[in-house]
């Protein structure tokens, strides 16, 4: 035999040929080769592979689909055995529906709140084509990012930009010290917040105009749009708005306006809330010195592109759009002033809301995608509960396995019923887990501040869900069940080392590290996050803020502010009143324009700006390190000034009390200077910063008495309404509002600890479940060590060893992961924790301890166990 | 029994199995048709017509055994049923009987 056929054309026959017909086909193709390759061997290949492919015709040719034809027959012969099984083995049924209900559960809520963080602001019509215009203000090493812009930047923008088909300036709500402003008809007040636009506004966004004719309803300044719930409020109905006149309190908008028109309350999924639209001529106007100067930023600037036309073409014209206009009227010299334009699309604003030096830098998006993670984890864990069990008790299933691979069952076709009791486990989990999640809800969204309801849209996820798990769980012990090999598990007596082999148990136990280094991942998270928050809380701001109201001002209080507050400090139980300017919660003025003794020609230096009443360093605590403090002799004050700790230390300034200072060219005398506080978020240091005494404000600061506080405000409310009036009474508390500054990080400090005990929780169960079969796998071998006199501690040890290895590795693997993690979170605070080595051992100690806890729940029974009950039988 | 219809080609394959007598295979009737033919015939037409008279009946199969010859495979050897063989008198009689009634005169003399 010198020559063969050649070995693809054969591979290929043997491929694609019946078994029926194979061993004659390819007998009589060798004989007519061996014959044909005594005359002529390349002939004869050629004639082999030739006659191979003629041999490629449907009668020939194999079935290739592995399925059985019987799809009914099959699939009602599967679910039957999957729910004997389940009933059979109902405690590792029960473990695996607990499981993976829980994190199909905690998976659904995220689901919605991600969803719901993600539609934010999409619902415009020309969503994909609406852009904010944003921008940067350039100081070297620091650069600032703001959304307000030049006032006359839009109408620029519309004339002269071919790619804008629509542009507005738009004053926010919060650019009010208050952002509810009032609205009164007749004897009625009422709060709201309150817009000025220009009329392309309602083009670019798709707010629904309800009554009043959409191209009209903003085109004057005597026209006022509201909202129908406002309406509603207002006039009972939303008939009888249409032409009323009201009056509107907010600072520079206030007048009498006429209802021109009615639109829809805006949806919660809109970052922007309002009642009442007016037009942005009207601020304009009262404003224009200012407004008309390309250096001044006040309105917000949104932009409708054209269609077609991109993005990128648009920000390069817009870079230097506000810097040429300035440089061609005022010359060069003071262009720093001016910011350098850069585009958003709107409905990014809100995920992507954080800027760092310029950059974008995250924002909600960064807790969005952490979240998300969690979620993959947290089913991720559940699943591999299900993989371990399944796999783990393979044993169980191994004479079925043979039986019916003996009598011909093909790999697919037991591929197929154990997807299928996957597919079970996971429709039941999945039950539970929608269940579940209609019992938490409420919760869940008082805890996000969300306003999230289940819908019919959450079908295609639920089925997609479903399908993935099953297939994440079912798929390894699928593949690795129906791989046995009939021969050697229907030996009865080698099932242990064929059906669990080293490499099972390998994969079974990264599986479990896996868990559990998970499940530290999230303790630490907890921990860290939790000190953190403890710190931002109790940190010492420099300044007391409890039972300190901030009260609004409106009307009559503002014109006579110093009365109010002269009267106010009367009622019983007012310990101190100041009016103050801004909030210490991020809100504060600030400037450049500050000239001192010694400064270098180039040197500038960021001041804050608080304004303040004159009891205000009083009423807050705050200490005075050097001179005094104001008077209330306002006139006598006017030139003098206050610095803080920083700010004189940016100075170089020796013994500053009694040096002057320029402040926008005007000179003023230090009186005071005062300790460092936190006048902002603790996300930033305590920047320099000067407090001046200044009579108008939008707030006044009441300090009460915390014995009596219900009672106090009780009186402070009747004076108030007296004095003002009847407007609003409307106060916060300061320590509240500063609570509020930490909110999203107060959200996930909470969620995090749910998650946290959710993941802890799954891979407990399925370690327990893994306990209790080693350890009734291993009752004889305990049994026989008993009787040879092995102690109960020593059966213990033995029994938990293996798993507390898997969790200490665990606790190896998840440390430095966690450490990196908490850095980059902690980096972001300029007041932060430091991490310290307990952190992480407590929480590899917790997981240690709950891990050995539920094992020693098994090994301990096992331990106490009567030799003789586990040995009598066999 | 229906006599099963055959075409030209079966007709002949059957033939050759018919006379080969329990030694006909693939590639023996093969040699043989070519022979008889003078033209060649691919070996996958007498696979199908084989296969195709398996289904109606007409031959049955054994197979021969393992030699050193032909890659070690078995021969797969066909004989003709009694199906087979009065499908082949069939198709004779119907034959003759037309030939017969051919007028000598139709071809001149």
């Amino acid at each position: 035999m010198s020559l063969q056929p050649p070995k693809y054309s054969l591979k290929f026959l043997r491929w694609f040929c019946k078994d029926d017909y194979l061993e004659e086909i390819e007998g009589n193709l060798w004989e007519i080769f061996d014959v044909d390759s005594e005359t002529s061997p390349n002939r004869a290949r050629r004639r082999f592979t030739w006659n191979v492919i003629r041999h490629f015709r449907p009668a020939f040719i194999r079935s290739f689909s592995t399925e059985p034809t019987n799809y009914r027959d099959m699939l009602r012969h599967n679910t039957l055995l999957a729910f004997r099984n389940f009933k059979k083995y109902s405690g590792s049924f029960a473990i695996n529906l607990v499981g993976l209900s829980t994190g199909i559960a905690c998976a659904i809520l995220l689901y919605l709140w991600v969803g719901s963080e993600v539609s934010m602001d999409k619902f415009h019509e020309n969503d994909s084509r609406i852009f904010q215009v944003m921008q940067n203000l350039v100081r070297p090493g620091d650069t600032l990012t703001i959304s307000s812009t030049p006032g006359i930047l839009a109408d620029a923008l519309k004339e002269e930009l071919p790619e804008v088909e629509y542009a507005a300036s738009v004053i926010p709500t919060d650019w009010f010290e208050n952002p509810e402003g009032i609205v009164g008809y007749e004897d009625q007040f009422v709060q709201a917040k309150g817009q000025l636009v220009q009329p392309d506004y309602l083009k670019i966004f798709s707010w629904e105009i309800t009554q009043g004719n959409p191209d009209q309803v903003l085109a004057d300044r005597n026209s006022m749009v509201i909202s129908e719930e406002l309406a509603i409020k207002l006039f009972g109905s939303t008939d009888a708005a249409l032409g009323k006149a009201l009056q509107w309190d907010q600072g520079v908008s206030e007048g009498t306006y006429q209802v021109s028109g009615l639109f829809k309350t805006p949806p919660s999924n809109s970052t922007q809330q309002f009642d009442v639209l007016l037009n942005y001529d009207i601020f304009y106007q009262r404003r224009k010195e200012q407004m008309d100067k390309w250096s001044n930023s006040d309105p917000d600037t949104y932009v409708l592109l054209r269609e077609g036309s991109s993005k990128a073409d648009f920000d390069a014209k817009l870079k230097n759009f506000a810097r040429d206009k300035f440089e061609a009227i005022n010359g060069p010299e003071y262009l720093h002033y001016v910011g350098v334009l850069f585009s958003r699309k709107f409905s990014d604003g809100y995920l992507y809301n954080s800027y760092d030096n310029g950059q974008q830098a995250g924002g909600r998006i960064s807790y969005v995608k952490l979240f998300s993670v969690i979620a993959i984890f947290i089913l991720g864990i559940a699943c591999i509960n299900f993989i371990n069990l399944t796999t783990a008790r393979a044993s169980r299933r191994a004479k079925e396995i043979g039986v019916k691979k003996a009598i011909g069952a093909k790999r697919g076709s037991l591929v197929n019923q154990f997807l299928i009791e996957s597919l079970l486990v996971t429709a039941f989990s999945m039950v539970l887990g929608l269940v579940l999640v209609f019992i938490l809800l409420p919760a869940f969204n008082a805890l996000t501040g969300k306003a999230i309801s289940l819908g019919l849209d959450l079908i295609l996820p639920v089925i997609g869900i479903t399908v993935i798990v099953s297939f994440l769980a079912g798929l390894y012990p699928a593949i690795y069940l129906s791989g046995f090999k009939p021969v050697g598990i229907l030996k009865a007596n080698v099932i242990g080392k064929t059906v669990d082999g080293f490499s099972t148990q390998m994969v079974r136990k990264g599986l479990v590290v896996f868990q559990f280094s998970i499940s530290v991942v999230l303790i630490i998270a907890v921990v860290v996050v939790y000190n953190q928050m403890e710190l931002i809380q109790t940190k010492k701001l420099g300044y007391n803020d409890e039972n300190v109201v901030a009260l609004k001002s409106s009307g009559k209080l503002y014109d006579e502010m110093e009365t109010f507050v002269q009267e106010l400090k009367k009622v019983p139980g007012v310990i101190n009143a100041s009016p103050f300017g801004h909030d210490m919660v991020g809100d504060y003025g600030g400037t450049t324009g500050v000239a001192w003794p010694g400064q270098l020609p180039d040197e500038k230096i960021r001041f804050g700006n608080l304004e303040v009443g004159h009891d205000w360093i009083e009423l807050l605590d705050i200490e005075l390190l050097d001179g005094r403090t104001y008077t209330d002799n306002y006139l006598a004050e006017e030139d003098n000034i206050i610095f803080n700790k920083t700010a004189i230390e940016a100075m170089g300034l020796e013994d500053p009390v009694g040096q002057t200072v320029r402040i926008w060219g005007k000179d003023r005398l230090i009186i005071g200077v005062v300790d460092d506080f936190n006048f902002a978020s603790l996300y930033e240091d305590v920047a320099p910063l000067f407090i001046q005494l200044y009579p108008d404000l939008s707030t006044v600061l009441i300090k009460v008495d915390g014995q009596r506080t219900a009672e106090t405000l009780a009186q402070i409310e009747d004076f108030h309404t007296e004095f003002n009036d009847g407007l609003p009474f409307d106060y916060t508390f300061m320590d509240d509002d500063y609570q509020r500054l930490y909110e999203s990080e107060q959200r996930v400090s909470v969620l995090s600890r749910y998650f946290a005990v959710v993941a802890i929780l799954i891979s407990s169960l399925g370690l327990l479940a893994l306990a209790a079969f080693t350890t009734e796998r291993r009752q004889k071998e305990i049994g026989i060590r008993k009787v040879m006199g092995s102690s109960a501690i020593g059966i213990v040890a033995l029994l938990s060893s293996d798993f507390i290895k898997m969790v200490l590795i665990a606790i190896m693997i998840a440390t430095p992961i966690s450490y990196w993690f908490a850095e980059e979170w902690l980096s972001s605070f300029a007041f932060r924790i430091d991490l310290s080595w307990w952190y992480f051992a407590l929480s590899g100690g917790a997981a240690l301890l709950i891990a050995g806890l539920t094992v020693s729940l098994q090994t301990l029974k096992a331990a106490f166990l009567n030799p003789v009950l586990c040995l009598k039988d066999e | 029994m229906n006599i099963p219809s055959i075409g030209e080609f079966e007709e002949l394959v059957l033939l050759t199995v018919a006379a080969q007598h329990d030694e006909a295979y693939g590639v023996s009737i093969q040699a043989s048709l070519e022979g008889k033919l003078e033209k060649s015939i691919n070996i996958s037409s007498i696979h199908v017509v084989l296969k195709r008279m398996v289904d109606k009946g007409l031959v049955k199969s054994r197979y021969g055994g393992i030699t050193q010859d032909r890659g070690g495979r078995r021969k797969k050897f066909y004989v003709i049923t009694a199906l087979g063989k009065a499908a082949l008198d069939q198709q004779y009689a119907i034959r003759t009987s037309i030939y017969n009634q051919i007028p000598k005169i139709a071809f001149g003399e």
